[in-house]
Order: structure tokens, then C-alpha cells, then sequence
């Protein structure tokens, strides 16, 4: 399974899924048995925008949503030593035809809703229609784009055709959670918008809806029938809707709440002295990062850009917001990726070669007044971000005066996100720091080609590079990963020698989990990626 | 009586008017819009166009305005974009919560403000006095996030006593009648507080200049020449018409008791209108923001009119006045 590209400069409190290896070694605690009952109170800042897989926009909600529908095949969380592999779920078996454009699955006979009704080849088309249609408007549908046709040849038989050979084409047929044809096929398109749909839940996953409080708290109980690999040991797991972070991690101290799955990193070094609580840290998809306006006279010249990393102390700012919680960024592609460029290293701190590039630009202090000027102008620039992101924000302050001493003026300002966004897609600022939270697709087309303007895009800095260009619709006209993969080490080495980003920090997570909780496995695949094997330590009582 | 209220109904429509007409004109004014919120680089135009037809962002802004009136005219709120539910049914189910916790709140304020006020008259400027003036401004002056986040670290972090969020525990389900009413006063005990202490604090500082005028007057020494007692002198000749500024106050409390307190619903995750003002804000969710903010402004014209009713019953002066 696959995330659209989320930006996350709505803050990484809304944090979404990721996925990679199992980033947790930690031994249980003085356990008992697995065994079944008990429930598990989860505490998460936001609620879920809505109960529909495709009306919903948040990562909390697929996460969520996951737990009661189905997927074709379970992606492997094993990106990072190469592509992500696939295991058996609802489909038992797949085949690929000679051409490799049609994939047929088989699916499982046993699999059944909660309603009692068989999970069929139906369910499936009824989905794939759903995903592709215009009118449920699905922000993902674009992964559908090189399918075809799906036909349900025989109810537990399903072949998707697809009009071209790539790399993905797996990832792009299972994207998608698949949703009940015989229930929700009865209600028109046109009405999806407006249908409550908590109130038609149907599950075929470990889990099944017992209650929705909307804003206060979200309740799924054990889903006794089912198919894949039983009943769940807890009895019921309820989601907490906590909107302020302060109160969230008092109530993982207060032991009211199990399991975060984000703490911020201020808190962690507090929370890591509570006996009662096991801390998890594991690699989070994800890199912070100053965008500078290409389009703007200030960062037009390449120059101008390597040197604003080469001044700025990435490892210093990295140990002030947020210390031992992340590594120095090298660029676009993640370094705990397959298709991470190795050969590449991150830019050095270096203010002296920083000095004497934008010298070549032209930007000197002429007037001997402590500050860059060309042309009779200073080099003074804002610099905006989400004003819900506190890290963001001391990430601008930080940059602020690490500029400051080359003699650039810096004028950090936060706005909410909605603004930032109308910002953003408008190309009215200098310089934005954000963080982009990465799929396990490798898909640097979106941030980085020079869409023509009317094309939907996440290159809102402008950047344009022919050969950039050509390199990646080269790479993704490629029928193999391995001849993707040369293309885009080149593409890599290009950005980087451009920086059109300072690429910032990588960044680490910690999520936190009450000791009388055991068996669970937490890593980025998702917050829940073995929920249903988690079991309550005997004799531990539930949170109040 | 009638006469005064319906005139002052008729009088509060164009009021209302205009404060829904000037929070249309800055909610587009403010910069983002709720498309800007589908936060997708490959959300295609005709994705986008579809979700502002369909919540009819893509008319002439003129067109939005009248069509929001027209609505409105006839009692209709608008379908939420977040909750995508009628407005009425969403803020319908927030008011419940909104009104435990300020009414909770309120008596809280006043019976608390009474006691303190009563407190500081017996002497004032002693050394009681002295101590609840003190404490007084300094919880008024204190804010209420910050009041909040000290109120659960001491009650529910150290001390344990109190839970520091939601209406009810997770297994309240299961709880009996009288059990589910106890954890529904334990859950309201942190958040009721830090808001009725901070409004007591005012109370207090209001009721008490007004007793300690009102002690001087003429018909208090008359009554004290008498030979009354020094306390009934105080509950029955003195407090009513130092009551008066408390009326005031109590009618411009209204509003808040409907809208809910953003700040300590939010810290707090209480259910109310100030949690769905707050996340409708954010989400720019038009209708929501709208609706809650009509709401508001009802409620202070309301609470106006409550308020001078009251001044009324309280003042017998006040009946004869136009």
C-alpha cells in the first residue's frame, strides 16, 4: 500500500502512516502468555475525517480504516534493501500474463464480512469502479491511471489489465481498501458525500465498529469471524481523541492512555524515565526541508542556493529541535530507501565556501554595514512555515540567526495551514520550511518536474531542470526497477549539485506504549501494523 | 413588558444581519480556502472543480452570500464540509456538552464570587480582604491555557484525582446509573473549574465595590439605626441591589454559555461548540464557522435582553424605564 504524498506542514502532530522495517527489538516485559481479552486505549490528536476509505483525506483514517477492510495483498514493510515485496491477504495467490499487463488474483474462499456475506471478485470491481469514479472525486484515483479494466471472471477470480508495463503496477492494483459491494453499492455516487458513514460499517478485517463519539472517541471491537488469522486477542480497542498534545502525553503518564504512536520530542526524554512506559523509536518517512522560490530573484541562481546550505549548521539545528531524533537530510530520495543514491553525502557546514558563492553572485557587503547587498539591495528574504508546527517554527528562528551572521536578513513568519497552502500554490513567498512525508514508491516526478502550469503538481518552487525533466519520464517510462534505478541516482546527483531545497534532516519517531500492553510490534509500516496479536499483561487493569 | 422584548427582537434582526453579513465577508476574506485544505499535488482540476461545485465555492462570491442568506432566511444552516452533516445536527449535538459545562461553570462563578465577595465586606481593607483581592487578580489575570495545563498537572498528574480530558471514562458504558453520574462529575470537575474560578475572581472583585458602596447608603444606616442584625442587613438589604452589576455581568455570560470556551473545550477534548468552533475554524469549514459564529452573536443579544429583564426583577427603578 501506498500514501499519496502528504505534506506535513500541517504539522506532524496529524501524523500519518509509514511503513519500513521493524525498528522494534525491545523484549516484553516480564509477560504472561498471549492471551485473549482486555482493551487498549490508543490516545491520537485528531479525529477521523470520515468513515469511507475514499472520502477520507488523513492517514489517521486509512490507518484506522485498514483494521476493517480488506487489501488484496499485504505490502512488505522491506523498502529499504529494495522495492516493497508483496505477501498473501485477501487474494491467496496471484499471476502475471506473458506481457505482463494482466495480473489475475485468486482470492481467499473464506473470507466473509461481518454481515455474513462472502468477500467476492464483486467487492473488488465494485471498488476499483468506486476508485475511478469522477463523481466520488478519490484524491488517490490517479494510482488507477495505467489500469485498464477489472473483470470479475468468476466470483473468486479477478484480473485487472493494465495499458502499459512499470515498475508499480502491483502496488497501484492493491491500492485501496476494499469496500462491501452488496451494501454500499446500493447507495448512488451522487449521495456519498452526505452518507453517515459510520453508521455503515461493514468489516472484514481483525476489527468490526462498536461506537463513534465524533470528536470524543472511536470504539472497534474484535472481529470474531475473522477469516485471515482469527479472532483478535484484545476484546476492544478505543481510540481517544485528544487534541492538545500537552494533555495527550500527561495521559501517557497518567497511564488513562496505552499507546501514542507519535510523542513530540521535547517529551521524550521525560516519558523515557516512566517505568510504566516502553518507548519505540524507528525511522519515520520523512525529511524537513527549506524550499527556496525558484522562481524568486533571490534563488533563481544556483549559486545563491548551495550556499544557503553550505552556511546553514543542519547537525546543529538537528540537535536543538529535536536531538538524537534524526539525521542530516542528502537529498530528494530518503537514505533509508532502495533507490537512495549511495554515493552521495550531505553538503558540509561550511560559511566560508558559502561566502565566497555569493560573492560570485554578487551579493558582497559593499557598504560595509555588516549586510549582503547587490544592486543597491540587501538580501533579506521571509521565511513562513505552519504556525502549528513548533519544530518548524524553531527551525526558522534557528536559520534566522545562523544567516544572520553572513550578513542575510531573515524574516521568519508562521501562518496557519490553510494559508500556507493558498501561499504555496500560488508561488507567492521566498522561502518555506516544510516537512514531506514519503511513500514507499519512489516518485520524484511530483516534486521535482517542471509541470506545465495547468498540470496538478507539488513542484510549487518552480524548479526546472531540461535534464531533470527528461531523466524522470525516462525513469518512469522503465519497465524494470534496476534501469529505473540508474536514472534516478542521476537525477539525485543533479538536485543535489542544485539544491533547490536545503534538504534539512531525516527524521526519527518515538512512539510510546504502556507496559501492561505486550506482543505489540510497533514500526512505520503502520501504528497498527499487529494490533490484533497485541494482548493486556495478566492482571493489569484497564485505563480510566 | 411583551412590548419591550418584541421591540428589542425586531430591533436585534438587522444586528444580527450585519454580524453574520461582516463574518462572511472576513472568513473569504481570511486567506486559504476549504479546497486549499485537500492538501493534494495530484488532485486533478477537475477533482478540485468538482469539490467547489459541490459545495457551491465555485459561484461568484455575491451569488455564495445570497444563497447563505436565502438559507438562513429559512432556517437552514448548510451542510458542514468537515462533518459532511447538516450544520444544525452537528452544533445540536455540541450544545448539550457546551451547557453542562458553562452552566456548571457559572454557578460555580457566582456562588463562589458571592462567598468571596461576602468574605472581603466583613472588613475591608483587613487582612482577608487583603488575601482574597490578592488571589483573585491573580487568578483573573492568570490565562486560562495556562491555568488549565497547572490544573491538570496538580489534580490529575500528581495528585491523580481528577481525569484531565473527555465527558466520560472509557469503560463508562459499563458503569451504572448513579456510577456513570459520578464519573461524568469527576470528568467535569477540572475543566468546570478553571473556567468558574476565573469568572468567581470577577465576580468577586465586581460585587464586592458594589457592597461596600452600598453599605454607605442611607437606607442601610437607616435600617441599621433600626437595630437589624449585621447579616440581615447584608443577605436581605445590601445584596440585592449590589446585585445589580452581576446581572450585567451574568447577561454577557449567556453568549459564552452557548459558544462554549474554545480554550479549555480543546485542552480538555470536552465535546462542546468551542471544540467544533475551533475545528471548523481550522478546517475552514464555512457553514460550521458561520453557524457557530450566528450563534454567538444571538446569544449576546440575548443575554442583553436577558440581562435587563432581569435588571427589572432585581431593580424596581428599571421597570418604569422605556
Amino acid at each position: 500500500m501506498r500514501k499519496p504524498l502528504i505534506v506535513t506542514l500541517l504539522a506532524l502532530l496529524l501524523v500519518p502512516a509509514c511503513r519500513n522495517r521493524t525498528a522494534d527489538h525491545a523484549p516484553p516485559p516480564a509477560a504472561t502468555a498471549p492471551r485473549h481479552g482486555g482493551i487498549v486505549v490508543i490516545g491520537v490528536l485528531a479525529d477521523i475525517d470520515n468513515w469511507n476509505p475514499y472520502l477520507s483525506e488523513t492517514g489517521f483514517g486509512e490507518d484506522l480504516l485498514a483494521l476493517l477492510y480488506p487489501s488484496l495483498v499485504t505490502e512488505l514493510p522491506d523498502y529499504q534493501e529494495h522495492p516493497p515485496t508483496f505477501a498473501p491477504s485477501l487474494a491467496e495467490s496471484w499471476t502475471w500474463s506473458d506481457d505482463h499487463l494482466t495480473l489475475t488474483f485468486q482470492l481467499r474462499r473464506d473470507a466473509v464480512w461481518s454481515d455474513g456475506a462472502p468477500v467476492t471478485s464483486r467487492d473488488v470491481l465494485f471498488t476499483w469502479q468506486a476508485q475511478t469514479s469522477p463523481e466520488v472525486a478519490w484524491t488517490s484515483s490517479y494510482v488507477k491511471d495505467f489500469i485498464e479494466e477489472v473483470e470479475a471472471a468468476d466470483p473468486y477470480t479477478v484480473r485487472f489489465r493494465f495499458s502499459r508495463q512499470y515498475p508499480y503496477q502491483m502496488m497501484d492494483a492493491n491500492d485501496g481498501l476494499i469496500v462491501p459491494a452488496h451494501t454500499w453499492g446500493e447507495i448512488p455516487y451522487s449521495q456519498w458525500q452526505t452518507t453517515a458513514w459510520e453508521e455503515k460499517t461493514l468489516s472484514a478485517g481483525p476489527f468490526r465498529f462498536s461506537s463513534y463519539s465524533p470528536q470524543q472517541e472511536i470504539v472497534l471491537d474484535a472481529n470474531p469471524g475473522y477469516w485471515h488469522e482469527g479472532r483478535p486477542l484484545l476484546d476492544r480497542v478505543v481510540w481517544r481523541i485528544i487534541p492538545s498534545q500537552f494533555s495527550l502525553v500527561t495521559q501517557l503518564r497518567t497511564a488513562s492512555v496505552d499507546f501514542v504512536t507519535s510523542v513530540p520530542a521535547a517529551a521524550a526524554a521525560g516519558l523515557a524515565d516512566n517505568p510504566q512506559l516502553r518507548l519505540v523509536d524507528f525511522e519515520d518517512r520523512a525529511y524537513t526541508f527549506l524550499a527556496w522560490n525558484n522562481r524568486s530573484p533571490l534563488f533563481a541562481d544556483a549559486r545563491v542556493r548551495r550556499a544557503m546550505t553550505l552556511a546553514i549548521d543542519r547537525q546543529a539545528i538537528l540537535d536543538t529541535v529535536r536531538p538524537g531524533f534524526g539525521r542530516v537530510a542528502v537529498g530528494p530520495v530518503l537514505s533509508t530507501m532502495w533507490a537512495f543514491n549511495r554515493r552521495l553525502e550531505p553538503l558540509p557546514h561550511d560559511p566560508e565556501q558559502a561566502r565566497s558563492l555569493l560573492a560570485e553572485a554578487g551579493w558582497k557587503d559593499r557598504d560595509g554595514d555588516g549586510l549582503l547587498d547587490r544592486d543597491g539591495a540587501r538580501f533579506e528574504f521571509e521565511l513562513v512555515t505552519n504556525s502549528e508546527n513548533q519544530e518548524l517554527r524553531d527551525v526558522t528562528v534557528l536559520v534566522h540567526d545562523q544567516l544572520e551572521r553572513l550578513g542575510i536578513t531573515v524574516q521568519p513568519r508562521s501562518t496557519e495551514v490553510a494559508a500556507l497552502v493558498a501561499l504555496r500554490s500560488r508561488g507567492t513567498f521566498d522561502a518555506l520550511a516544510g516537512t514531506w512525508r514519503e511513500p514507499t514508491q519512489v516518485d520524484l516526478e511530483e516534486v521535482w518536474h517542471s509541470a506545465p502550469v495547468d498540470e496538478p503538481t507539488a513542484n510549487f518552487i518552480g524548479y526546472s531542470d531540461p535534464e531533470v525533466d527528461r531523466l524522470l519520464r525516462e525513469a518512469s517510462a522503465q519497465a524494470e526497477f534496476e534501469q529505473q534505478k540508474v536514472l534516478l541516482d542521476r537525477i539525485q546527483e543533479i538536485i543535489v549539485e542544485q539544491q533547490p531545497y536545503t534538504f534539512l534532516y531525516e527524521l526519527r519517531r518515538t512512539a510510546a506504549i504502556n507496559r501492561r500492553i505486550s506482543g505489540a510490534v510497533i514500526n512505520d509500516a503502520t501504528p497498527y501494523y499487529n494490533l490484533d496479536e497485541w494482548y493486556v499483561i495478566e492482571g493489569q487493569q484497564a485505563p480510566q | 413588558m411583551t412590548r419591550l422584548v418584541l421591540r428589542r427582537l425586531v430591533a436585534a434582526l438587522p444586528l444580527l444581519w450585519l454580524v453574520a453579513t461582516l463574518t462572511f465577508a472576513l472568513i473569504h476574506a481570511a486567506p486559504g480556502s476549504y479546497e486549499d485544505q485537500l492538501d493534494h499535488p495530484r488532485l486533478t482540476p477537475e477533482a478540485r472543480q468538482l469539490v467547489r461545485e459541490r459545495y457551491g465555492l465555485d459561484l461568484p462570491l455575491h451569488r455564495q452570500y445570497l444563497r447563505w442568506l436565502g438559507s438562513l432566511a429559512r432556517g437552514d444552516l448548510g451542510v458542514s464540509f468537515l462533518y459532511r452533516r447538516p450544520v444544525a445536527e452537528v452544533l445540536w449535538e455540541a450544545l448539550p456538552a457546551t451547557l453542562l459545562l458553562s452552566g456548571t461553570a457559572l454557578v460555580l462563578d457566582l456562588a463562589l464570587g458571592l462567598v468571596l465577595a461576602v468574605g472581603s465586606v466583613r472588613r475591608p481593607h483587613g487582612w482577608l480582604d487583603r488575601l482574597i483581592t490578592v488571589l483573585a487578580l491573580g487568578v483573573y489575570g492568570m490565562p486560562t491555557f495556562w491555568l488549565a495545563g497547572l490544573a491538570i498537572l496538580v489534580f490529575s498528574l500528581l495528585l491523580g484525582w481528577l481525569p484531565a480530558s473527555h465527558m466520560h471514562a472509557v469503560a463508562a458504558g459499563q458503569l451504572s446509573g448513579p456510577g456513570r453520574f459520578l464519573d461524568l462529575l469527576l470528568h467535569l470537575g477540572l475543566p468546570a473549574a478553571c473556567l468558574g474560578v476565573v469568572g468567581a475572581a470577577a465576580t468577586a472583585r465586581y460585587l464586592r465595590a458594589t457592597l461596600i458602596e452600598v453599605r454607605g447608603a442611607l437606607f442601610l444606616r437607616a435600617a441599621r439605626a433600626r437595630g437589624l442584625s449585621e447579616r440581615r442587613l447584608l443577605w436581605v438589604h445590601a445584596l440585592r441591589p449590589a446585585l445589580l452589576p452581576v446581572v450585567t455581568v451574568l447577561g454577557l455570560s449567556l453568549p459564552v454559555l452557548v459558544s462554549g470556551s474554545v480554550v479549555v473545550e480543546v485542552i480538555f477534548s470536552w465535546p462542546g461548540m468551542g471544540r467544533v468552533l475551533w475545528t471548523a475554524a481550522n478546517a475552514r469549514d464555512i457553514p460550521v464557522t458561520l453557524a457557530t459564529t450566528l450563534l454567538g452573536a444571538a446569544a449576546v443579544v440575548l443575554g442583553n435582553l436577558a440581562a435587563d429583564l432581569l435588571y427589572a426583577v432585581v431593580d424596581p427603578r428599571a421597570r418604569e424605564a422605556p
